[in-house]
């Protein structure tokens, strides 16, 4: 598995270059964004909705102990066990012990962001255990041997084209005919058997509730249950920011979580997950662990405590115009977009990721999206700041950065920057300052950020997306 | 200091709020009725009505027929098999409502199996907002029945309708919490190829409910 390689200035200039990504990255987040906008017609509400649903999170967070505390009693009662993780090597290390004293030789895994996050897939294959994603977009990025561009649409960007071309290479039986209905069918037949030959299967949650002590995933395809149900150990790894009161609050964000990601009211499968398999039962695991991750969240209960609403619904990532330009890969961290964009600094640390925070236009798109009303502009400018009291950035272009960022950041300011400093920015282009801002080189030769002839940056990247 | 206590360390001291469980409580029920007031209006007079709508349209793509009792489960699902040239061998939801019923010609003993064709099943109830079917595993619901067959052909008791999600949350607080709820909303599908949707990924490529009286 490959995982993006060079530095984020790199991989933007070869996203650039690829026709085939752009193609790609506008049929999948387009189609998003308008099943997206007809959901959120029919919802009159919707911002109140948007500010109801953080208000869920907040609750949670702010008795966060409280809650979780609850979790783990009601999960341990239903039969479960539950390991705690401060960090990605934790947590691999518990995953692969329990792999390991199940005797697996075989686990399957059903999509799940967290699993990225702490490197699981390079710790299964390390370990030696046959790994087989069952997600139908996970599985054509496992043929491929890459990593997931995209939160909900992990291959979003692979054509149809390519996908075709995966399967007729790889799959036993060759797909009957390129469309998608066939390839989905082609999928199934290859995956069917291995749902039932894995000893261990691995989900994600998309929350844990603490009133039951059940976890809950939401899919559509059917491969969670599959993944979950034959085997005789189940895994959830899973955040603790996924921490929520009640089977009712789990169930009203989940409202605005996939009307955000798909546009449907519900995704075909709303499931929560309660223990193993009980005594009359005539399927089910027969062990139950919960893997609970910190990785960095407790930080930033304190630093940005905002964005551990996050749903992972991917809405930020379609409605993001530097997304769509340079898709998931060149981010170079399991979560792309605005929201990894917030996120891998504090993961991976700000010194080696500060480019992110800049790939960014500021025109608040995000956060007008965004379900939880996590001010992602904000954060982003948060990181920008940050980066420079500490002095990571470049001295020499402090000055032009500066008024770059000071402009940009304030969107009344960004508009008449729009009309009025465009001379001026020809002018920093020529002393060679704009070629030396974060991104700024990366954008010249394909969005002539610094010298626009009569247009603006923004109108630029908007027609670039179009064309 | 092992991994629990140093997470619950870390979140303590970031989150010094404390409080009465009770006033916890109070406030998670008004998040709770906060969202409830955003909603958009339901016309509830007739659930099993928009149950239909709702689990008949496009985006989800169930289809549907309504009968006067449980009893007429068999000729309907005779009629789904002609129409869709099944084999009238199929697997039936180890539920006595369903086990008890005169199936007639057909013959309902196949067991259930990675490729069954058709299995036929029972939900516990159904939430009219969204068009799910509810299912609680257990000895008479195994969960696999709603996940491996080709067709899934469901009976819901208009009686056990529940308007909306929250409804549904109320309703299960009395019950005992099974090892899956499974709230089953339309056809396994996929839009993982350029988000286009497709029927029919690992799940059942067709599901038709049966409304019953
Ligand atoms: S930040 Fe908001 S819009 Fe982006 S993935 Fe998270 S919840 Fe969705």
């Amino acid at each position: 598995m490959s995982a993006p390689a060079g530095t984020f200035h790199d991989r933007v200039e070869k996203a650039l270059h690829d026709p085939q990504l752009k193609i790609a990255l506008e049929r999948t987040t387009g189609n998003a964004r308008r099943k997206r906008a007809a959901a959120v017609e029919a919802w009159p509400e919707f911002s109140a909705a948007r500010a109801a649903a953080a208000a869920i999170k907040d609750h949670a967070l702010a008795h966060m102990a409280y809650y979780l505390e609850m979790f783990e009693r009601n999960a341990l009662a239903s039969g479960a066990q539950v390991h705690w993780a401060r960090d990605p090597d934790e947590a691999r290390r518990i995953v692969v012990e329990i792999c390991k004293a199940a005797g697996a030789k075989t686990v399957t895994r059903s999509k799940s962001m967290l699993g990225e996050e702490i490197g699981l897939p390079h710790a299964l294959a390390e370990a030696g255990l046959r790994r087989v994603e069952t997600d139908l977009a996970e599985h054509i990025i496992q043929l491929a041997g890459e990593t997931p561009s995209h939160i909900i649409w992990p291959a979003a960007h692979r054509t149809r084209e390519d996908v075709a071309k995966l399967f007729d290479q790889y799959h036993r039986e060759k797909p009957p005919a390129h469309d998608v209905v066939s390839m989905v069918g082609s999928a199934r037949k290859e995956l069917r058997a291995d749902f039932f030959a894995a000893e261990v299967g691995i989900s994600g949650a998309n929350f844990l509730v603490a009133e039951t002590g059940a976890i809950c995933t939401i899919t559509n395809e059917g491969n969670a249950e599959l993944t979950t149900t034959p085997p005789r150990v189940h895994i959830v790894t899973a955040g603790i920011e996924k921490i929520v009161a009640s089977t009712e609050h789990a169930l009203q964000l989940t409202r605005l979580l996939v009307r955000s990601a798909t546009g449907a009211d519900l995704t075909q499968y709303t499931t929560f997950h309660s223990g193993p398999k009980r005594a009359a039962d005539r399927d089910g695991p027969e062990q139950f662990h919960i893997v609970l991750v910190d990785h960095e969240r407790t930080k930033m209960l304190s630093e940005l405590p905002e964005m551990l609403r996050c749903l992972r619904c991917g809405a930020c990532l379609n409605h993001c115009v530097v997304y769509r330009a340079i898709g998931g890969h060149a981010y170079g961290g399991a979560y792309p977009g605005p929201m990894g964009s917030v996120l891998t600094p504090a993961f991976d640390g700000l010194q080696q990721t500060r480019d992110l925070p800049s790939a960014c236009t500021l025109n608040g798109q995000c956060k007008q999206v965004c379900p939880v009303d996590i001010p992602l502009p904000t954060m982003l400018r948060h990181w920008r700041s940050r980066s420079w009291r500490a002095g990571y950035e470049p001295k020499i272009a402090g000055a032009a950065i500066s008024i770059w960022a000071f402009v940009a950041a304030r969107p009344a300011l960004y508009q008449l920057a729009q009309t009025f400093a465009l001379p001026a920015m020809r002018l920093f282009a020529k002393a060679g300052w704009i070629s030396s801002l974060p991104l700024a080189s990366g954008w010249t030769a394909h969005r002539d950020f610094p010298k626009p002839p009569r247009q603006t940056f923004l109108t630029m990247i908007r027609k670039g997306n179009r064309s | 200091m092992n991994a629990r206590e140093a997470i619950f360390a870390a979140i303590n001291k970031a989150r010094t709020e404390s409080g009465a469980s009770a006033a916890i409580a109070a406030e998670a029920q008004a998040c709770s009725e906060a969202m409830k007031r955003t909603l958009p209006a339901l016309d509830l007079s007739d659930l099993a009505a928009l149950f239909t709508a709702r689990a008949g349209a496009e985006k989800v793509g169930a289809t549907l027929e309504r009968v006067a009792a449980l009893g007429e489960l068999p000729a309907a699902v005779a009629r789904y098999v002609a129409a869709n040239n099944l084999a009238p061998d199929f697997a039936v939801q180890p539920d006595p409502r369903l086990r008890q019923l005169d199936w007639g010609a057909l013959r309902p003993g196949a067991p259930l199996r990675p490729d069954s064709a058709l299995a036929v099943g029972i939900a516990l109830c159904g939430v009219a907002e969204t068009g799910s079917l509810v299912f609680h595993s257990g000895s008479e619901a195994p969960t696999l029945y709603e996940f491996l067959p080709l067709h899934h052909l469901v009976a819901l008791d208009a009686q056990s309708l529940l308007p909306r999600l929250e409804d549904y949350a109320v309703f299960a607080r009395d019950l005992a919490v099974p090892r899956n709820v499974n709230l089953v909303t339309g056809a396994s599908g996929t839009t993982d190829i350029e988000g286009v949707l497709a029927r029919g990924a690992h799940g059942p490529g067709r599901l038709h409910i049966v409304i019953f009286n």
